[in-house]
């Protein structure tokens, strides 16, 4: 095989995924800051930017695709080729998630909110950072840096029950709150979940390093 | 069913310079074992220990054990020719015999004494269709086999193992002379003989290993550095020289 030649394209790969996965943390912050800000503009161009993550998935799955055909690559080549193939597919559904996030501030563009969004944006802070370190790991080939990773999806989850709890006590005391509270229950979930891929891309690292599937997320 | 062929502290040498080192290693009946490693690493003499053909190499020198089921093949009570017989061999280039294909496939039943026609014929016939040639050669027995093309030739080498109902095949790089399409033949060929014979295969070509062996084998500088399942092997090696070698690393 032609080590450098490959060598090449393995760097190549981990650039454009590294690439993929900031603009997928962007989408993120932008959705949620597009919530507590009302801005509608920044939410419809959240919206229209999913596009350019679902071609950059294509993308890498082409050269991906294209590397096994190709190279036929063996041992920690095949896992670091095929775990590219499942990060991508987690990051996509990552930034599923920020545009239906920016699709709850275009309903709730025109209301007061309910409450003060304090936890929101906290839980999505943790949780693109869990996508920043997840592609960290990967890069670094780093076990310990995906376990960290790993351990910051308990603060998220922590934080999702702190958040469902709050707006249940209010839908419970005003009813009339209940269509935003449940949008706002939905953000908080989209978050939650977004979190549980980077746990996934934690894993599937973990996977590349050492060989072995593990569940860590309990 | 195929018997196990295991060696014990298998050592050799030629002219006192030690090719393989203390080999401990076991093919279990009917499975397809692959030797995987660099040139020189020794497989092909692990290989030619298992039927005693490394004697026949002036200057080598072999110490430990190789138990076909429980018999050991060094033995000095052990029959060479009938222990040839049960484990039969093919080589890297096909080397059939300048007499016809009938002759080629019957030359070891009649070797080993049978003479009737009759069952020759049957030998012959059954031997080509389980080498996956039958079709290919039926009516045309009697045409020299050295016109085959080089994929069939090949074949009727194995049939030509297999008439003398062997119960372990070698196979040294069986495909390293044959182009794709009768590498394929012979690879879904091996695949049907599996479960019935016990197959060590020596190959350069990682992806036969991958496709058709049960367990796969690495030797680097006459040492067995690893021995497990394929699947597991050529996903996530154990051994860092394994990783090294299956990914275009590996240095001496």
């Amino acid at each position: 095989m032609a080590r450098h030649y490959l060598n090449v394209q393995l760097t190549e790969l981990e650039q454009e995924l590294l690439r993929m996965g900031a603009l997928v943390e962007d989408q993120l912050r932008a959705a949620v800051r597009s919530l507590t800000e009302k801005n509608s503009a920044l939410a419809r161009q959240v919206i229209r930017d999913d596009d350019r993550v679902d071609q950059m998935e294509m993308d890498i799955e082409r050269r991906c695709l294209t590397l096994l055909a190709l190279q036929q690559p063996l041992a920690s080549d095949l896992r670091i080729i095929s775990t590219a193939l499942k990060i991508i597919t987690d990051l996509e559904r990552m930034a599923d998630h920020a545009a239906d996030i920016a699709k709850v501030t275009l309903r709730l563009e025109r209301e007061a909110f309910i409450k003060p969004l304090v936890d929101i944006p906290e839980m999505a802070r943790l949780a693109s950072s869990m996508v920043r370190l997840s592609l960290n790991a990967y890069v670094h080939r780093s076990t310990d840096e995906a376990e960290t990773m790993i351990r910051l999806d308990d603060d998220v989850d922590h934080l999702y029950a702190v958040i469902f709890r709050d707006l249940l006590e209010i839908m419970r005391q005003q009813p009339e709150t209940v269509s935003q509270g449940t949008h706002l229950l939905f953000v908080a979930n989209y978050i939650e979940r977004v979190a549980d891929h980077a746990t996934n891309i934690g894993e599937w690292v973990i996977f590349m390093v050492t060989g072995e599937r593990q569940e860590l997320n309990n | 069913m195929a018997p196990t062929i295991r060696t014990e502290h298998l050592s050799v040498s030629y002219h006192r310079t030690p090719v393989l080192h203390q080999i401990s290693l076991e093919a279990a009946g009917g499975e397809v074992l692959a030797l995987i490693g660099p040139s020189g690493c020794g497989k092909s003499t692990f290989l030619r220990a298992l039927n005693r053909l490394v004697e026949e190499t002036p200057g080598a020198r072999v110490e430990g054990r190789v138990y076909l089921g429980n018999m050991n093949i060094y033995a000095p009570s052990v029959d060479v020719t009938q222990l040839r017989r049960r484990v039969g061999m093919v080589f890297q280039a096909p080397n059939p015999f300048p007499f016809s294909i009938f002759d080629n496939v019957a030359y070891g039943p009649r070797l080993h004494g049978v003479t009737d026609a009759g069952e020759l014929r049957r030998i012959v016939e059954r031997s080509l269709q389980e080498a996956a040639l039958w079709d290919e050669v039926r009516g045309k027995l009697r045409r020299p086999a050295l016109t085959l093309s080089g994929g069939q030739q090949q074949r009727l080498c194995i049939a030509r193992a297999l008439a003398v109902d062997p119960e372990v095949l070698l196979l040294d790089e069986p495909t390293a002379a044959l182009d794709p399409l009768s590498t394929e033949k012979i690879e879904e060929l091996i695949a049907n003989l599996r479960g019935r014979y016990t197959i060590v295969m020596v190959t350069h070509n990682l992806r036969q290993a991958a496709r058709i062996s049960d367990r796969t084998a690495f030797f680097a500088e006459g040492r067995l550095v690893e021995v497990g399942w394929t699947r597991q092997m050529f996903t996530a090696p154990q051994d860092p020289r394994t990783e090294q070698y299956l990914t275009g690393r590996y240095q001496p």
